[in-house]
């Protein structure tokens, strides 16, 4: 690391969140040199609410920044201390990784290793404002007046832009519990012409684990395999603390409602919009009076910490009452709060705002990721960051973009959403957002998106020769699977591959019929599953897949008239005359354009060339990428 | 199908061919008005033309000078009317000679003839309706009797829009019950593969009533189909012929007549029966008549209704009872026939014996009881839609109907076989296109073109 902060990188980052860190890291791997700066350097890649990564969804996303090369995965795994692979009972395409990290490792982890990225500058500083020439960003200023270029500007500030922490009545603006928020940035963005709008989100209490009786609570185990996030992990995880479940009462709910007075949100102080997914437990109560009880968890922040999260009960109510609360259940009636529980409000950057690579269409060179654009979680803003950084790098070394779509990965779900349809509460990402869940799974996360890892270097040749055996393996195997015939009881006989689609079957069971032509991992063993239970569907989307991508690639004309499209509204006609997209696909991105608009185009563009082709029914669109 | 020529201004009769009181010309596009005033002439001179109310006038032909008609203009600016665009209504007298004459002036003056189903294509690219509604309008064109127009206009409604919207709304539940459950393991939200077996079973009982009122719909719309059986020489053609005979004025030939059978289009009150007079079922004596007797019973066996004709002037045949057994479970009006002979059947034990078939005597010859018959004919027959608030129409919404049955059903049995949820969940997914399908939300080009393909022009 260097230890003085040069004047000009090819790209500085702002914040060192997780968005941060996967966009500096991303960037510098890929030849370019960068500067990451933070308010806080002891609060690098800080897991600001709960100490957990991955989840359905979550976990799945992470499973793709690691087979892109990204960090998130490996650090999980490196810090993690407690592991459990969730929907077990289901199958393959809904089965995620989810970790509880320890808090302070984790960031003195990801710190450790971001210094040691030889052309990483990691720098303290408070951004005020981004230095704009010609409509293209140039580098940033900082509180003390630094200035300091880049040929790309990454903002990942998280809730710092603009941020305001509520307890209670009290509110105090703030990033984070005792850090300053960015307030000055927010302001020049807007100045800029860049759309904001708020959003809320909070963090529950933190008790002190001595003062709880653990009697009264469920003990809630990691798996006995633990299943690692990264498929370049190759040590054994280890389990090495129990969380805890308990409920609410009606008690608790009473202390509540008669204290909403005193609450944030619902005396009208929070204007920013808060997440249904992930709700206040006033809001619990709240939106559903019929239930006499709600979960929570109770989950360690560390191993070297007394400090216990309580997972569903985050608040903006005062400390008083967070305290009356607690005496309410069972178990927590003498825990002591260490860190209050908080609601925080902050300034977000509608997305739509945004090319698919995340570079602002207003300003050139300008990329934002994470929670500036209305996202919610670690992952969703490590995605997103290592998607800006890698878009960041190619547009600096004058490379084509990379986009991933939405049947290729859940993180073009997640931009492709955030882009397109924009955000109004904070926006978290799930499997039903997928139109293809059944492709998009843990398992075969290497097989999608590593290719593209290794040709920007960010996997190394190692990994993807052993992601190659795998695959081989994997190839091995299925084929013994489809020729090896067994015979069934009054029926004719079948392939062990067709047996093992019956739902009661599993790979342990292909065991009794002979011995496997290769050893497989677990990790292996649920690839192969997946792959053979969701044969007919897979197939299906694939056809399904190949016919849109075939759509999208119809070339619109350059001289096309759009006014001359029948069913076009004049706003439609107007974005089209102004963004001039040359396929389908490029139309679809366009902001404001609805599908009905795109289908006109489609239509006119099938008559038009069917109409050059007399007689021939195919439609004749030029078709791009196959 | 669609192109540049839909900026075209078009025009086109919109009424149904053939002479009636009134035929309407009508114009759609840009140049509406300025074309309808080179073949219109107001009575009263007027400064312009005010929208949306009738303006009386004569239809001149500018080159003779020549008046060959009077009529009414209708001006619609857009986005005012059926198509959204500039419409102009021409009433005229009903004939087709006048209306072809308007035709050609407006094409001579710069329209193009629309093609089929082009109106109604330009209100759907207009998001004026929706494809249910686009397919109401036909059916709108096509009833001809008041109980149909009122079931179309309720659909012009959005009513089954709504239905479906419900059902829509319902699977839509069910399967935010099995993704929550996918997405929150963690919470115990209680939703069984068991319970969503439940719902699904609940909403596919649903689906199934509606899918049953499809055959209302086709009735309402194509008429209700009525064989005639019975064995040879009892009558058949004969009652065939008396009730076409009395129905002469209403009766409209219809366009199934094959060497096998005959069938005609009568109307009884509001609802329209296809008659169909067939071969005898009796026994056969060359493979000819064989034939003809396995294709009378397919005919039987696939009409929606049955008048089995029995010679009551004879003693009841081996053959007459085996044909009152083989269609004893299906809607049927037993009719002894031939009552004018005397009656040497014994009447009353084959009542005992078919208790629950209706029957009635008559005199196909002489006519007697033809009128209580055309009573019976409807109170039997016609279909009953008291509680049918919703009526599916159209042999496409039944087919996407059928597929979200098709795959609503699925995913309950690949739930009860011990599949896991996000499997099932496949197949509901799949539903929701289907169920968007019907109401036009999801637009694929093959949809519209069956559509609007089987369009008359001019709506």
């Amino acid at each position: 690391m260097k230890t003085t902060a040069a004047e000009a990188y090819d790209v500085v980052v702002v914040g060192a969140g997780h968005a941060g860190c996967e966009a500096a890291a991303a960037a510098c791997a890929m030849g370019l040199s960068a500067c990451l700066v933070t308010i806080h350097l002891e609060t690098i890649a800080q897991m600001s609410c709960n100490p957990a990564i991955g989840g359905v969804a979550k976990g799945h996303l992470v499973r793709e920044i690691d087979a892109l090369g990204g960090i998130m995965g490996r650090l999980a795994d490196e810090t993690g201390i407690q592991f459990r692979l969730l929907n077990r009972s289901r199958g393959g395409a809904v089965q995620a990784p989810r970790a509880q990290c320890d808090k302070a490792i984790y960031r003195l982890t990801m710190k450790k290793w971001l210094e040691d990225i030889p052309n990483l500058t990691v720098f303290q500083g408070i951004v005020t404002d981004l230095l704009v020439e010609n409509g293209k960003a140039k580098g940033i200023v900082t509180l003390d007046g630094h200035t300091i270029r880049g040929k790309a500007v990454l903002l990942t500030p998280g809730t710092f832009l603009n941020g305001l922490i509520h307890i209670g009545l009290k509110s105090y603006p703030a990033g984070r519990a005792n850090e300053p928020a960015a307030p000055e940035l927010s302001e020049n963005l807007k100045r800029l012409g860049l759309k904001t709008f708020r959003l809320k989100t909070g963090t529950p209490m933190r008790l002190d684990k001595h003062s709880i009786d653990w009697s009264e609570f469920e003990p809630q185990p990691g798996d006995d395999a633990p299943v690692p996030f990264s498929f370049r992990t190759k040590k054994r995880l280890e389990n090495k603390v129990v969380c805890y479940a308990g409920y609410t009462n009606e008690r608790t709910h009473e202390v509540i409602r008669k204290n909403l007075d005193k609450s944030p949100l619902y005396s009208g102080r929070i204007t920013g919009v808060g997440t249904r997914y992930c709700p206040s437990i006033e809001d619990k109560v709240v939106k559903f009076p019929h239930h006499s009880r709600h979960q929570f968890f109770l989950e360690p922040e560390g191993l070297e910490t007394s400090e216990i999260y309580v997972n569903g009960l985050s608040s903006s109510l005062p400390y008083e009452t967070q305290k009356s609360i607690l005496r309410t259940i069972p178990g927590l009636d003498q825990a002591k709060i260490l860190r209050p529980a908080y609601g925080i409000e902050y300034d977000a950057v509608s997305p739509i705002q945004l090319r698919p690579t995340l570079e602002t269409r207003l300003i050139d060179n300008l990329y934002l990721a994470g929670q500036i654009n209305g996202t919610s979680g670690y992952e969703e803003a490590a995605a997103q960051g290592l998607m800006a950084g890698i878009n960041a790098a190619l547009k600096t070394g004058k490379k084509a973009p990379f986009v991933l779509r939405r049947d290729e990965a859940y993180i073009g779900v997640l931009v492709d959403d955030l882009i397109s349809k924009g955000v109004e509460e904070p926006y978290r990402l799930f499997t039903s957002r997928a139109e293809y869940r059944l492709r998009l799974r843990i398992d075969n996360a290497d097989v999608r998106l590593t290719g593209y890892g290794h040709d920007f270097g960010l996997i190394g040749d190692d990994d993807f020769h052993a992601f190659h055996e795998k695959k081989e393996r994997v190839r091995n195997v299925i084929y013994y699977l489809e020729k090896k015939k067994i015979a069934q009881v009054d029926k004719e006989k079948i392939s062990l591959k067709d047996y093992l689609k019956k739902p009661e079957i599993h790979f342990e069971n292909m065991l009794e019929y002979g011995k496997i032509p290769e050893v497989l991992t677990d990790e292996e063993v649920r690839h192969v599953e997946a792959e053979i239970k969701y044969e007919g569907y897979l197939k299906k989307q694939e056809k399904e897949v190949a016919k849109i991508l075939k759509i999208d690639g119809l070339k619109i004309p350059e001289k096309l008239d759009f006014k001359k499209i029948h069913g076009l509204t004049r706003e439609a006609v107007e974005k089209m005359d102004k963004q001039k997209p040359r396929t389908i696909r490029d139309m679809k991105k366009i902001p404001g354009l609805t599908p009905s608009d795109v289908f006109c185009v489609y239509v006119y563009l099938n008559a038009r060339n069917k109409k050059k082709a007399p007689g021939d029914n195919v439609p004749r669109g030029t078709i791009e990428n196959g | 199908m669609i192109d540049q020529t839909i900026e075209d201004t078009i025009i086109a009769v919109s009424t149904p061919p053939g002479y009636g009181g009134i035929g309407i010309v009508r114009l759609s596009g840009r140049d509406s008005l300025k074309i309808a005033k080179s073949l219109f002439r107001p009575k009263k001179r007027i400064s312009r033309v005010p929208p949306g109310r009738a303006v009386l006038g004569n239809l001149v032909n500018l080159e003779s000078n020549e008046v060959f008609d009077e009529a009414y203009l209708l001006y619609f600016p857009a986005p005012h009317s059926y198509t959204r665009e500039d419409v102009v209504e021409i009433s005229c007298h009903g004939s087709p000679v006048v209306m072809e004459e308007a035709v050609r002036l407006g094409i001579k003056a710069g329209a193009r003839h629309a093609r089929a189903g082009e109106f109604t294509l330009r209100a759907y690219l207009k998001g004026r309706i929706d494809i249910i509604q686009a397919e109401a309008v036909d059916d709108l064109i096509r009833a001809g009797t008041v109980e149909t127009a009122r079931r179309v206009f309720g659909q012009l409604d959005g009513k089954l829009s709504k239905k479906i919207g419900e059902f829509r709304a319902g699977v839509i539940d069910i399967l935010a019950q099995i993704e929550a459950a996918i997405e929150f393991p963690d919470d115990r939200l209680f939703v069984t593969p068991e319970r969503i077996i439940n719902s699904l079973e609940k909403m596919i009982v649903l689906m199934d009533d509606l899918m049953a009122s499809y055959d209302v719909g086709k009735a309402l719309i194509e008429g209700v189909t009525l064989a005639i059986a019975g064995k040879t020489n009892v009558g058949k053609s004969t009652l065939f012929n008396a009730i076409l005979e009395d129905e002469r004025a209403i009766v409209t030939p219809y366009p199934g007549t094959t060497r096998d059978y005959l069938k005609e289009k009568i109307k009884i009150k509001d609802v329209y029966f296809n008659l169909v007079d067939m071969a005898g079922l009796g026994k056969a004596g060359s493979s000819v008549e064989r034939e003809g007797i396995k294709r009378g019973k397919r005919i039987a066996s696939l009409a929606e209704g049955l008048l089995i004709l029995l010679d009551a002037s004879r003693p009841a045949g081996s053959e007459d009872l085996a044909l009152l057994e083989e269609f004893r479970s299906k809607n049927v009006l037993i009719l002894f026939n031939k009552i004018d002979l005397g009656r040497k059947m014994d009447i009353t034990k084959i009542k005992e014996r078919f208790g629950q078939l209706p029957s009635l005597e008559i005199s196909a010859l002489r006519g007697t009881n033809l009128g209580r018959l055309k009573k019976k004919i409807y109170e039997i027959f016609s279909p009953k839609i008291e509680n049918r608030e919703n009526v599916i129409f159209h042999m496409r919404q039944k087919l996407l109907l059928e597929d979200v049955l098709k795959h609503l059903k699925k995913g309950r049995d690949l739930l009860i076989k011990g599949h896991t949820e996000e499997i099932c969940a496949e197949e509901i997914r799949k539903t929701l296109l289907f169920l968007s399908q019907l109401t036009g939300e999801i637009r694929a080009d093959d949809v519209i073109e069956s559509i609007f393909g089987r369009f008359c022009v001019g709506k």
